[in-house]
């Protein structure tokens, strides 16, 4: 029992760094442009089969640098193209523009790819199991998760030690002052968009080789990443990170004890996150709204 | 001012007509009649969205969860409680109210984006509830085994089941009843602070009104009436599955509203009109309708964000 | 009865100290004017006072009550209105409108989904009276975004009025406005102090409005009281002259 339990732990803190890399994109384009980018699924999907279309050619480490950031790049033609135009207006309208896109991504994924499931190959060395006791521990897990922690650890470097993330942080909270100081919002909030886009590309191409591809497979990780970035408390990315684990965990958890909720679980607890502390676990006092 | 309240009158007046005889215009122009109450459905469901969104601007994404409730609880009264149709429709609107009120008490306080993400999110508690809850529900398969049933009024039956055309009637006498009381409650006291709030939210508060209270009553009576169009679109198509709650379904009702005008009562319909009659031409004609949808979306925002109404009257106002 | 009366009210945000220790009694039927340079917690102070946000430390009382956990909009129901330095209306809905919310919200109509006719001719005369002592008469079915700035705030003092106030609070009325424009203000609000006996609190930059109107004067800097009295002694003051009067000629 105490296996299952573990396992199912261990199994909900990689879906839930899933959650984490996906929200934790969602949640900088979110903070500071305040567009929820619905599209952000149909990027995951992008960088996953972008990756099975690379790896015959460049192999599976050419296709895990390269997948997202051609993902990435795309993010960037879009966001000038369609989004742009719409900050600063009524959130309605890039909250629709990014839902069509979704329904367009899903449907361009189907036309290229196919509706079918794809297999998804792995280095050898990543399929193997790394304990015979913990037989769930295999490399591709533990290789996600470095892969996770990276991504995180350098993210948050870079928003706290590089200028570029000094002025996210700092246009997240004041734009206006941001502005005046002569930094170029524009730019800035295209290369917050291309880093959010690149975190969504990266989990499609680790989501890829732990889920198999399928066109919906963004569209069935998007909920979970709202629910991550409100648990965790709106304008704190330290806050999505903590809360995409937690509600990893909690569905693995609920896996084991009440499998006809595991995907409710999460719902039930944002739910009493919302009662009990309206403002998310680490969310900032004046974002309530 | 009174041409223009002339105007709108004879708008109004249009309207109904053209509701009145849809069933037989509907053919001339290549449709059918169940295609003509799919509008009226959508068209009450949007309308209902609308009546938070248009006129107290509060953006809700998590509508179709109440859309869902009205038709999960009214195909569960059929078939488990051989309830006959005016009582299932009721029991699916009780249950999506109350469901309403619990929510909407957890969200009042947030506002927009943030308002319509923790809708969203909300609304897919009862998607997997119903996906789920195979046993009760039939899950991915959907509730199948039960259909509508013929009215009995005492002095005569109403055979809903049997004739489209009559049940088309059904629905829009339901349509007609839901709507009259949403245009009256907009045009009230209770109404203007509605727009009060969506005009300037700071003002209304300091002219006393108790704004949270408020967006949350505007929020379930709006949930109300879409679990009214719920309701008939279970009986319309004799069938519901998780689909009735599913967020997409949330998406497709706001761009209806928006598509048609938001700021206008009317809009709504028109964008339901238009997105219904679109919908099933092009997913009949091909498989990859979700991109037409989608590039409707994205066409929307980029060039008629004020709807068809909104670009009809120009500068005006409803 | 004291109409207001703040106790030593502080507001902290972080580490900057906004207002300290401030404290204010306005007598019935009075004409408080607040005045200090840029920055001095004017605004914060009426944000306090209105219940934007709680104060850190200290109480506010109106008419007897304490207030000071009430939501703004409970304080407003006991009849303190307040109008803002970028005037707050409902600029998609015509002027008429703007007024008949405030009418029917101030008669306890809000959750009505219905009215008589005669509750709606009551609310209708009511409507009229307000627009007449506005000068918006002949306006009513302008949108109010479309109004001159002036007339936008005529607006919004009118709809803080029609909820009868004990206390109405008006910040910086006449900012942003042309000579014509700040007199026509400057005359309705000693109308409205004068002849319907209304207790105000105003903030003021425009010392020509400030020194005709108040009452009594409050001087606050750097979120301190700095002197308080009556017009004159407030134009007498040393510690004014150097602090504020003398900054703001130079």
């Amino acid at each position: 029992m105490t296996q299952v339990v573990l396992f199912n732990v261990f199994n909900g803190l990689i879906v839930g760094a899933f959650y984490a890399l996906m929200a934790l994109g969602l949640s900088l384009i979110l903070n500071l442009s305040g567009v929820i980018n619905f599209a952000h699924g149909g990027f995951l999907a992008l960088g996953a089969y972008l990756a099975f279309t690379l790896i015959p050619f460049i192999g599976f480490w050419g296709a895990l640098i390269v997948a997202p950031l051609l993902t990435a790049a795309l993010g960037l033609v879009i966001e000038r193209l369609l989004i742009r135009p719409l900050y600063g207006g009524d959130p309605l309208y890039g909250l629709l523009l990014t839902f069509g896109l979704a329904y367009i991504f899903e449907d361009a994924t189907r036309f290229i790819w196919g509706a079918q499931s794809l297999p998804f190959q792995l280095p050898a060395f990543l399929t193997t199991s790394l304990s015979s006791q913990f037989f769930f521990v295999t490399g591709y897990r533990v290789f996600m998760i470095v892969i996770v922690v990276a991504a995180v650890g350098g993210l948050f470097a870079v928003l706290n030690y590089t200028r570029l993330g000094m002025r996210i942080r700092a246009g997240t909270r004041d734009l206006d002052t941001v502005s005046t100081l002569g930094v170029n919002v524009r730019v800035l909030r295209s290369l917050n968009f291309g880093i959010g886009i690149y975190m969504a590309g990266l989990a499609g191409v680790l989501a890829a080789g732990l889920l198999g591809l399928s066109p919906t497979i963004g569209a069935n990780l998007i909920m979970p990443s709202f629910v991550a970035i409100i648990v965790g408390g709106l304008g704190s990315l330290l806050g999505t990170l903590l809360g995409g684990l937690m509600i990893g965990v909690a569905s693995g958890l609920a896996a084991v004890y009440f499998p006809s909720a595991t995907e409710a679980v999460i719902y039930v607890m944002m739910g009493l996150v919302l009662l009990i502390r309206p403002r998310g676990l680490l969310g900032e006092e004046g974002r309530v709204h | 001012m009174r041409p223009a309240r002339h105007r709108a009158r004879a708008f109004d007046a249009a309207v109904c007509l053209l509701l009145l005889f849809m069933p037989f215009w509907m053919g001339a122009i290549g449709g059918y009649t169940e295609l003509a109450t799919r509008i009226i459905v959508m068209g009450l469901a949007a309308m209902s969205l609308n009546f938070l969104l248009g006129f107290t601007g509060v953006l809700s994404f998590g509508h179709a969860a109440y859309f869902g409730l009205g038709a999960y609880g009214a195909a569960m009264a059929i078939k488990y409680l051989d309830a006959g149709t005016l009582p299932a429709i009721g029991l699916g609107v009780v249950v999506a109210t109350f469901a309403a009120m619990a929510i909407g008490a957890l969200i009042v306080r947030r506002r927009g984006v943030y308002f319509a993400m923790v809708t969203i999110a909300f609304g897919q508690v009862f998607y997997f509830l119903a996906f789920r809850w195979n046993a009760v529900t039939g899950g991915d398969d959907g509730l199948t085994g039960w259909h509508r049933l013929p009215i009995n009024f005492g002095f005569a039956t109403l055979d809903i089941f049997g004739n489209d055309k009559a049940f088309y009637y059904f629905a829009l006498a339901v349509f007609a009843v839901s709507v009259a009381a949403m245009a009256k409650l907009i045009d009230s006291p209770f109404g203007r602070s509605l727009t009060a709030i969506r005009e300037n939210e700071r003002r209304a508060r300091f002219l006393g009104v108790p704004v949270e209270f408020h967006i949350w009553l505007s929020f379930v009576i709006s949930c109300l009436f879409v679990s009214v169009a719920g309701a008939l679109y279970a009986l319309l198509n004799n069938f519901t599955d998780p689909r009735a709650l599913r967020f997409d379904l949330s998406g497709n009702l706001v761009i209806m509203a928006v598509l048609g005008g938001m700021r206008f009562f009317w809009g709504p319909l028109i964008g339901a009109a238009i997105f219904v009659a679109l919908q099933d031409y092009v997913s009949s004609h091909t498989e990859n309708w979700m991109s037409v949808i989608g590039l409707v979306f994205v066409l929307v925002v980029r060039f008629f964000p004020r709807g068809v109404l909104g670009m009809l009257r120009g500068g005006a106002k409803a | 009865m004291t109409v207001l009366q703040v106790n030593g009210a502080s507001k902290r945000f972080g580490s900057l100290v906004a207002i300290d220790d401030v404290s204010l009694t306005i007598e019935p039927g009075e004409l408080r004017a607040i005045i200090g340079p840029n920055g001095a917690g004017k605004t914060t102070f009426f944000n306090l006072v209105s219940g934007l946000f709680a104060p850190t430390a200290g109480s506010i009382k109106f008419d007897g009550r304490d207030v000071t956990a009430l939501p703004p909009e409970e304080r407003v129901r006991r009849g303190m209105a307040r109008t803002f330095q970028i005037t707050e209306i409902f600029p998609e809905l015509p002027v008429a409108d703007n007024i008949r919310v405030a009418v029917e919200i101030a008669a306890g109509y809000r959750l009505k989904p219905w009215l008589g006719a005669a509750a709606r001719a009551v609310v209708a005369a009511r409507v009229d009276e307000l627009l007449d002592m506005g000068g918006l008469s002949d306006k009513s079915d302008v949108r109010a975004g479309a109004l001159s700035h002036g007339d936008q705030r005529a607006a919004e003092i009118m709809m803080s009025l029609a909820l009868r106030p004990r206390l109405l609070m008006l910040d910086e009325p006449t900012a942003g406005m042309g000579d014509q424009e700040t007199y026509d203000i400057a005359r309705l609000i000693r109308r409205l102090h004068r002849q319907e006996g209304l207790t105000i609190m105003l903030i003021e930059h425009d010392m020509r409005v400030v020194f005709n109107l108040a009452d009594r004067i409050m001087v606050l800097a750097e979120g301190r009281v700095l002197a308080e009295g009556a017009p004159q002694e407030i134009a007498d003051s040393d510690k004014v002259q150097a602090a504020y009067l003398g900054k703001a000629a130079a």
